[in-house]
């Protein structure tokens, strides 16, 4: 015979249909989402392995400072277990918009290229560009635009392998596919341009590849030195280290942990409003619990019971969540990456993975949560529930409070001490909800804080970086010094550190001359050093260290740098007296040849990191932000109700006793929302002590700084979301409270 | 006449299973008077009371005290009906489970503007000691007396008992009697008692006897005795 009880499940599904709607549409969102997001990662991040072996993606790339002769090649790939491919590149100015576009001839052998859309150069005047960047400026196949004062012809849209993320120069904070791109033309057409900004750069691929990255570090320094023995070195990157490379595969993985994360924290907070819902409506029907249990229902039976509405919602909403997931999220997550990333194509597929991880999981989290909490409950006996005695030992005291106050207050306190579970879950469900929404606000303002910073201490509105020194008459230059060092913190990863020769009465950085190092505030405030700390920076592409005594600090935000007095520059480097390769100067420097000029760093390479990042997150930042209200309206709504489905009989009580709806509400609602006020106001500054941790230990590993502030605006507008979100909430509650009839209360069921 | 009703009907549910519960109810209490309604499971006496307290709505037919007829009150100016007039009192006590003893009767005095002194109150109802108790750590007839408390210490002018003993022994049963005989006497409230104990009968002033939604009987006790000369 069919378990009878199964006949109350409609029943009881009914009653409280707004609570299993609400938490059936978050599992269709979360489950959505999250295996939406799985599918399309999964489906990126094989055709991202899959792609240095079809790609033929080199182990690493070098630079001469002048082009090498046949012997040099054949030396350095004999000398270092290596074959090298010629991958010239030519740095050019777009002239229809402002970019650089970096054009590579043909690339038959190494790091080929993967074709979105359209056909490969065969003429002169064809380009094949990076499909991000091209998108970027309306460029589609058949567009046509200048570059150096040719007019080229797009002809097909790539992805280049090596160049997954459009990362313009190793040391770059981010990736910026708005001013720099990447395109392809025929051998014929690359020799059509100029040498003036011609790079003798050469990919290499290992005779025998390294089993790992830490023998890839290894073969790589032993490669270095073999090679700067040979020739002069402008650049020396191998590809684990390559953040053109790596960072989009590092990001599809770090991202998926994150929405993983993410993922089971929702569960678990579900599971326990499942938990404390259950647990009333074990209350609220104890004496029929206690009858069922007296007439032989076995324990196994009434926990299966209760456990059945939970669980099929989980299952409807899983069932409905993966279709949403394979069908619509999939693309919309997918978009987001491929709105950041120049992924290669890509193919989306059954991913046994993603069931596990987003259905079968958070299944097993609620079933376990709930199984405990249900177990527990019902080990009570029989009579205890028709008793409705639900406590375990000694029946529940009540504590004194000071009858000093208010009775109308000590009636709040009571209730929140009544639903005490319920308010911690609403408190961590803030905390959850505002962290997701702090997420989602706090980003814009905090690049165009750091775009603001950037620029406001720009030490001069360009920088000249010479290949050789070279006399100009323009008055606003100023001669200055520079070189690259490499930090040498053992538990960080070495990056980049520029460091500057400053003339003594230096009109654009004013430092301490008489001895020691000044460093930028980004290098001060991303590894905490202190004035009279000692750091050891190392040659990039040499063994000798240089270690320096910090003097002060230079208001630099944004770039890890290092300035000393010229002389002590050139006395430190070995430079002859006079030494300078670079310029500051606020005019455009007019009178130097370009071929001397290697770069010029203005205002748009040091807010690049700003601009990138807002166009790839502004559209994820308003779901975070969206997503951040249903949470907050979610938790705290089921909750809240639950605290007023609890105390039913008590409000219509109350009622009878003549209480109007306005008072009852300032009972029972008003303890909620005085929690939820208290809550989001206390958290608010937890949560940003959190956020800001994880962005530190995140941005730890990336190349440059960048600042995690939080200006009150966010803080203010964080809240307001909150009031405004819970406001919703209780004014759903506050008519939930007027229709408790007052007939409730004649129920037998003290 | 300071309660009065007339033609009250109430009926339940639709077409063929509606129910007529109240055929139409006529009657007076004076003020001071204590009342008890009797009759059978079914014989409408609660619904009547419910009625009378605000609780349900007749489907035709008035209720006036002292002159104001409850069926011209929206929601707002019923509560304050109960607010200012009525006190209540239940079978199973409906108590605020999560107040103690004290609590539970100060929830009562906040509607009273010149309520009777709380501390005073519970020693009268011997409830003095468990003042910091919960109701579930009492037994049923110290519940019904912190009921009580909470309905009396407002002050009300009527007092609505819907079958206070009828969860209670035989001796918690008198003494309750005995308490809400007292307050009548001392305050001069007006009490509504439904039962269907019909040993009640002889300590009210005014009984009435309902069967199958009308009065069967409705009389003025001559013969009145203590509560302690009830048998049952």
């Amino acid at each position: 015979m069919r378990d009878p009880l199964n006949k109350r499940l409609g029943r009881q599904l009914r009653e409280e249909l707004g609570k299993y709607v609400i938490i059936f549409l978050f599992f269709v969102m979360m489950i959505g989402a999250v295996s939406g997001f799985i599918i399309s990662d999964t489906g990126m991040i094989n055709a991202y392995n899959e792609s240095f072996e079809k790609y033929n993606i080199e182990d690493g790339n070098l630079e001469f400072m002048l082009g090498p002769d046949k012997d040099t090649i054949e030396d350095i790939e004999n000398d270092g277990g290596i074959k090298l491919y010629e991958n010239f590149y030519k740095d050019e100015e777009t002239d229809s918009f402002d970019s650089t576009l970096r054009i590579y001839g043909e690339r038959d052998e190494i790091d080929r290229l993967c074709l979105w859309e359209g056909e490969f150069p065969s003429a002169d005047d064809d380009i094949a560009l990076d499909r991000l960047y091209a998108q970027n400026h309306d460029l589609k196949v058949g567009s046509s635009f200048e570059v150096s004062g040719r007019t080229l012809n797009v002809c097909g849209i790539v992805a280049f392998s090596d160049y997954s993320a459009l990362y313009e120069k190793p040391s770059d904070l981010m990736f910026d596919n708005d001013m720099f791109g990447v395109g392809a033309v025929t051998d014929a057409g690359f020799d059509a341009f100029n040498d003036d900004h011609l790079h003798y750069n050469y990919s290499w691929l290992y005779d025998k590849s390294p089993a790992d990255d830490v023998q890839a570090q290894e073969m790589s320094e032993e490669l270095m030195k073999t090679a700067a023995e040979k020739a002069m070195l402008q650049n020396f990157i191998p590809a684990y280290s390559n953040q053109a490379i790596q960072f989009a595969g590092r990001d599809l993985h770090n991202d998926r942990t994150s929405m993983l994360v993410f993922l089971y924290i929702t569960m678990v907070i579900l599971a326990f409003i499942f938990v404390v819902t259950t647990e009333s409506t074990i209350a609220k029907e104890a004496a029929v619990i206690g009858t069922l249990r007296a007439s032989g229902y076995t324990r196994g039976e009434i926990v299966r019971h209760y456990m059945k509405l939970p669980m099929y919602t989980l299952t409807a909403g899983a069932i409905v969540g993966n279709i949403v997931g394979y069908t619509f999220m999939e693309k919309y997550m997918a978009a987001a990456y491929l709105g950041s990333y120049s992924l290669t194509t890509y193919s989306v597929s059954f991913s046994a993975d993603a069931f596990v991880l987003t259905t079968l999981i958070p299944f097993v989290i609620m079933f376990v949560i709930n199984l405990a909490a249900l177990t527990r409950k019902l080990t009570l006996s029989p009579l205890k529930f028709l008793r409705r005695d639900l406590t375990r030992g000694q029946k529940k005291k009540a504590f004194r409070l000071n009858t000093k106050i208010g009775i109308m207050t000590r009636f709040r306190l009571r209730i929140f001490f009544q639903n005490l579970s319920g308010y911690i879950v609403i408190i961590f469900g803030i905390i959850l909800g505002y962290s997701i929404l702090f997420f989602g606000l706090m980003f814009g303002p905090m690049l165009d804080n750091f775009k603001e910073e950037t620029v406001n201490n720009m030490i001069a509105d360009s920088i000249y970086v010479l290949r050789m020194p070279a006399e100009t008459e323009e008055k606003s230059a100023e001669k200055a010094a520079m070189t690259s060092l490499e930090t040498t913190f053992g538990k960080y990863k070495a990056e980049d550190v520029s460091v500057y020769g400053i003339s003594e009465n230096s009109r654009y950085v004013k430092i301490d001359h008489s001895g020691g190092v000044t460093v930028s505030t980004a290098f001060m405030n991303k590894y905490g050093l202190k004035k009279g700390d000692s750091i050891t920076l190392t040659e990039k592409y040499g063994d000798k260290d240089y270690e320096f005594e910090i003097t002060g600090f230079y208001d630099y935000p944004s770039t890890i740098a290092v300035f000393m007095d010229i002389d002590d520059f050139r006395e430190t480097f070995d430079m002859d007296e006079g030494y300078f390769n670079i310029y500051f100067a606020d005019e455009k420097i007019e009178d130097i040849d370009e071929k001397l000029i290697m770069s010029r760093i203005t205002e748009d390479d040091l807010t690049k990191t700003s601009r990138q990042m807002t166009r790839s997150m502004s559209g994820i930042m308003t779901v975070f932000k969206w997503f951040g209200v249903v949470m907050f309206v979610m938790v705290i709504y089921l909750l809240a109700k639950l605290i007023i489905d609890k105390n039913a009989q008590s409000i219509s009580m109350t009622k009878i006793l003549g209480y109007s709806n306005r008072e009852i509400n300032g009972l029972y609602v008003h303890t909620t929302t005085i929690v939820a006020l208290l809550s989001m106001l206390v958290t608010l500054p937890l949560v940003d002590f959190l956020i800001g941790a994880v962005f530190k230990m995140v941005f730890m590993s990336y190349s440059g700084y960048f600042a995690y502030e939080t200006d009150l605006t966010v803080m203010v507008k964080c809240f307001v979301t909150g009031v405004v979100s819970y406001s919703l909430v209780a004014f759903v509650l506050n008519r939930g409270v007027k229709k408790i009839p007052l007939a409730e209360a004649l129920k037998n069921a003290e | 006449m300071f309660l009065e009703l007339s033609q009250i009907k109430r009926a339940f549910g639709e077409g063929e299973s509606r129910v007529e519960v109240l055929k139409g109810i006529d009657l007076q209490i004076e003020k001071g008077e204590f009342c008890v309604l009797l009759g059978p499971s079914g014989s409408g006496k609660s619904t009547l009371l419910n009625i009378i307290g605000g609780i349900d709505t007749a489907d035709s037919g008035y209720i006036s005290i002292n002159g104001e007829k409850t069926a011209d009150m929206n929601e707002k100016a019923l509560t304050k009906y109960r607010r200012k007039h009525l006190g209540y009192i239940f079978q199973m006590y409906n108590l605020i489970p999560n107040l103690n003893i004290k609590e539970n009767v100060e929830v009562g005095a906040y509607l009273s503007d010149q309520p009777l002194e709380v501390d005073e109150l519970l020693k009268t109802l011997g409830l003095y000691e468990h003042r910091h108790k919960l109701p579930n750590q009492l037994s049923g007839g110290q519940q019904q007396r912190t009921a009580i408390g909470r309905a009396l210490v407002k002050n009300p002018d009527i007092l609505l008992c819907d079958e206070p003993t009828g969860a209670l022994d035989y001796k918690t049963s008198k003494e309750i009697l005995a308490l809400i005989d007292d307050v009548h006497k001392k305050y001069g409230t007006t009490v509504v008692m439904v039962t269907h104990n019909d040993a009640i009968k002889n300590m009210a002033d005014r009984v009435v006897s309902l069967r199958d939604g009308m009065i069967r009987k409705n009389y003025l006790n001559e013969t009145k005795l203590t509560v302690d000369e009830l048998e049952w």
